[in-house]
């Protein structure tokens, strides 16, 4: 069939209406701001709620499972401009809330693995697509080449402002460069998302501090607007005596030091003080510059470490041992070099505040553990006056308009870890990519993006009842031996096609949601009876919350007040027997995203 | 008065038994149910490998009949898996999708054969041995096979590497002293089991570590790190044991290795106690935390944690330290073994 006979076929009439299937098509795609709809892509999509850029995460599942690898590639983009990159080191707060995670139903969905296998496997010569808006004319300083830094550069390029980048190091990347160790995550692939930026025309001016060498009022009488995102750079100390001793090393900048390519004393034992990324990359560092004894000391459990458990797996493969329950009290030594360190034990205890745990020393449990250096990786602060004196801070981070990112000096922004303190990677980009949206509409005087939800209405799910019983697809990884060694080679080595298709399968596409029509609905209770678990409802009422959005609804069991049989989407696992069964064709489904648009198009 | 309490006890073992009975003993009229996740009525552990051998036969694993529980009105559950426990709702949720709620409970659930991340990349290879049920499903293997790779990582290791040779059978066994449970084992001690192995025919690897292995039609291949190469029947893996307790994890009770209990084996919850293997206490002698291992001590700690569980408010103290005699060499141990 040409492209003639496919435009004719569509323009054939279809159904009783005499519609057309070509507006049937428009009428079946719907752009909707009904916080009603917003309230059901936040519910429907945990996964994609959860993530701090709310990037399509069922949607770019789907595109791998079709092997269609750059596409997926590019939604990941629209909403995270480094998809190599958090497909390596992202903190994956998605896959704590993945309905395949729930307690009856599995393991979550590898979601991190996945955007990895878009980026690994996508055409090395893949065309990178971008919405470029006309040039405006204005000028931005972007102060910091971290994540946030080059969220807010990438975002304001394509909005068609001019933007010079500063960055104090020697190269761009941030705690990305500087933090994190290549064995996780390789600087080629760094680079490459990073070049992908800069070729919108940021300039990058390394090696230059903002508030050293040029300061904030230059910087203002240059540009037309300043956006500061200079993350934490103040390592936070533990405060006990023997923390100067020479062979403590703050956990940010051993790694800093490594990454340069320096090779840190840390003799054969090494204690390493705190339980997050930083933490587990210094222990592990540690043994890759020759310790045969590392351990990580933590005040609480393993169950309350903000890192994954596949972390704490590698971790462990690699003979890192932690030591629970413990608190440091002094760190001992014996000319100027640390010999030990003395720890309390600690007991949980219960706190008023989320997670509701937190741990107190046990008195006269004194104990002592000899070491040959110490790594205090206990997190790490914002310095707000390194950029300028006249910012106004909260504490140590920077002040902003409340839920905006513009701070007290007129033309100033904010965004990242500097003004939130510190947290993730994904949430410094979208931080960045936010505020550069604030800028965009200070400089232009107009919001040119909104967000809306696309409904599009869709034939069925063609998910297979068997994709549920899966098992979550781990990724290999590199032997012991072959990850000790010169080079630092990564250590995960990625999903082959055939890997990422079957854990693709997994996804339960949570974007499609089941509506019963209630118009057509006899009450037969066929999808009731094949539901997988209490899915589908007797609803006797669907309350409105304060924003807007629908509550769940309110359950009854008997019938004689029932209003309707409601789909519980936040249950429903999109097996889709209810759809197959449904005798009347009352069960619609459709696809739910959340999407931007361009206010003026 | 009748009592209204229904005590739920998580574990068929020593511990959990020993519970129930003093439950029943104090408490005449409470509802008792005990869960088991295994489907063997209560048995003697240390006896199953006599059972492969063949020199005894189910009835003698058993510690007690299914009448014992009939006559006690101890509602015995077995094959029962606990999924996840809500402890402010006070309900249990079972595997099979049922929901059973309680007004006490008593965590016995005991401790598994544990794969250490050093092996784990070869975990598809390695059969663990700890229950009824893993005998019933090796028995036909073991007494068939010829040539048997063990990972010795603790003290069963030795009972189970002396069972299958006294049965005829080649034996290999790889050393791991550094990651030997529930002790470390010293060099001294290293060299005497190698040398009271070696006597016996038994060939001891020390010094090595697995490098690859691979399933063939003849077996299982294995190479080590020092290049040594065989191929095996079967490679059992005995590194020690680890609680069981990821039904309780992130349930709101305080785990750390095993659960978290004070020295009256409560919970951080006023109504859940654990005892057994899966318990972990702090003991002010020793300014560290331990795991209790053996029989014995899950069941005198059974017995205090319901006897606490009725109030009573018994404290659990370390036991004195006993000597314990293994293939030439002896070790002071204690009822309180450190994990790590």
């Amino acid at each position: 069939m040409n492209v003639t006979e496919r435009y004719k076929k569509n323009l054939m009439v279809s159904n009783e209406d005499g519609m057309t299937k070509a507006m049937e098509s428009v009428k079946t795609i719907v752009y909707s701001t009904d916080p009603r709809d917003m309230g059901l892509v936040r519910k429907s999509i945990p996964c994609q709620n959860a993530c701090p850029a709310k990037t399509n995460i069922p949607g770019y599942i789907r595109c791998i499972h079709e092997g269609r690898y750059g596409r997926s590639y590019e939604l990941n983009r629209m909403a995270n401009i480094l998809p190599g990159v958090l497909g390596r080191i992202c903190s994956k707060p998605c896959e704590l809330f993945c309905r395949h995670g729930e307690s009856d139903l599995g393991k979550s969905v590898s979601i991190c693995s996945l955007k990895r296998s878009a980026a690994d496997l996508k055409s090395p010569l893949h065309r990178i697509m971008e919405g470029l808006y006309s040039p405006s004319g204005k000028t931005v300083a972007v102060v910091g080449a971290g994540p946030a830094g080059l969220g807010a550069a990438h975002e304001l390029s394509v909005l068609g402002h001019r933007v010079v980048l500063f960055e104090a190091f020697d190269k761009p990347g941030g705690m990305l460069m500087y933090g994190i160790p290549e064995f996780r995550l390789p600087r080629d692939v760094l680079m490459l998302e990073v070049e992908n930026i800069l070729r919108l025309g940021v300039v990058l001016k390394t090696g230059v501090r903002v508030g050293r060498d040029i300061s904030l009022d230059e910087l203002l009488s240059e540009f037309e607007a300043v956006v500061i995102t200079t993350g934490c750079p103040v390592p936070n100390r533990l405060n006990v005596p023997g923390e100067d001793l020479e062979n403590v090393y703050p956990g940010l900048e051993f790694m800093e030091r490594v990454n340069r390519g320096e090779k840190p004393y840390v003799g054969k034992t090494v204690m390493v003080i705190g339980d997050g990324f930083t933490a587990m990359d210094c222990a592990r560092s540690a043994l890759r510059l020759g310790a045969t004894e590392v351990k990580i000391n933590i005040r609480k459990t393993e169950e309350y470490m903000p890192i994954d458990d596949l972390e704490k797996h590698e971790v462990k493969f690699e003979k890192i041992r932690f030591y629970s329950l413990v608190d440091t009290q002094r760190i001992l030594g014996e000319n100027g070099r640390v010999t030990g360190i003395e720890f309390l034990r600690t007991k949980l205890e219960y706190s008023p505040s989320p997670p509701y745990r937190t741990a107190s020393v046990m008195p006269d449990s004194e104990f002592i553990v000899p070491a040959d250096s110490v790594i205090v990786a206990i997190g790490q602060r914002p310095e707000p006056s390194g950029v300028s004196a006249s910012i106004e801070a909260d504490g140590s981070r920077i002040r902003t308009v409340k839920d905006r990112f513009s701070t007290n000096i007129k033309g100033v922004f904010a965004a990242g870890d500097c003004m939130s303190g510190a947290s993730n990677v994904i949430s410094a980009i979208s931080r960045g990519r936010n505020c550069a949206l604030d800028v965009d509409e200070y400089l232009t005087g107009r919001k040119r993006k909104i967000q809306v939800v696309r409904l599009e209405s869709v034939p069925s799910t063609d998910r297979d009842r068997s994709y549920d019983f899966i098992p979550r697809t781990p990724m290999d990884t590199l032997d012991f031996d072959q990850r000790v060694k010169p080079g630092n080679p990564e250590v995960e080595k990625g999903y082959t096609a055939e890997q990422a298709a079957d854990e693709s399968k997994r996804c339960y596409l949570c974007s499609l949601v089941y509506t019963i029509d209630t118009s057509r609905c006899i009450y037969c209770s066929a999808c009731i009876d094949v539901a997988p678990r209490d899915c589908i409802k007797m609803a006797e009422d669907v309350p409105v919350m304060e924003d807007g959005s629908l509550s769940a609804v309110t359950e009854t069991k008997k019938w004689n007040r029932v209003a309707a049989i409601a789909i519980d989407n936040e249950r429903c696992i999109r097996c889709g027997k209810c759809y197959e069964v449904c005798p009347m064709n009352c069960i619609h489904v459709t696809k739910t995203e959340l999407i931007e648009l361009n206010i003026e198009d | 008065m009748p009592s209204n309490d229904h005590y739920v006890i998580i574990g068929n073992g020593p511990a959990g038994n020993h519970a129930a009975d003093v439950l029943r003993k104090n408490d005449p009229d409470a509802r008792i149910t005990l869960l088991s996740n295994e489907s063997m009525l209560f048995y003697y552990k240390h006896k199953l490998p006599a059972l492969i051998k063949g020199t005894i036969g189910d009835t003698e694993l058993s510690v007690k009949g299914a009448r014992d529980y009939k006559e006690k009105n101890i509602r015995l559950r077995l094959g029962q898996e606990v999924e996840r426990i809500d402890p402010r709702e006070n309900r249990i949720y079972l595997k099979h999708m049922e929901i059973m709620s309680y007004t006490k409970l008593l965590i016995a659930s005991g401790a598994s054969p544990r794969v250490l991340p050093l092996v784990s990349n070869f975990a598809k290879h390695l059969k663990l041995f700890s229950s009824f049920t893993d005998a019933l499903n090796q028995i036909g293997d073991i007494r068939n096979g010829r040539r048997y790779l063990v990972l010795g990582g603790d003290l069963v290791s030795f009972k189970f590497v002396r069972m299958l040779k006294s049965m005829g059978k080649e034996v290999d066994c790889l050393l791991y002293p550094d990651a030997f449970w529930p002790f470390t084992l010293t060099k001294d001690m290293a060299e005497a089991v190698n040398k009271s192995l070696t006597k016996d025919g038994i060939r001891v690897l020390s010094n090595d570590g697995l490098k690859s292995m691979n399933q063939t039609c003849e077996g299982i291949d294995v190479v080590t790190d020092n290049g040594y190469t065989a191929t095996f029947d079967s490679v059992y893996a005995f590194l020690g044991m680890v609680p069981n307790i990821s039904f309780a994890l992130g349930s709101g009770i305080d785990t750390d290795r095993g659960i978290l209990v004070n020295d009256h084996l409560k919970t951080n919850f006023n109504n859940v106690y654990a005892a057994g293997d899966c318990a972990q206490i702090y003991n002010p002698d020793i300014k560290s935390y331990w795991l209790s291992v053996g029989w014995k001590n899950a069941a005198v700690q059974g017995a205090v944690a319901a006897e606490n569980l009725l109030g009573a408010g018994y404290v659990i103290t370390p036991s004195p330290k006993s000597i314990l005699s293994v293939e030439g060499f002896t070790v002071d141990t204690s009822w309180w073994e450190n994990f790590d």
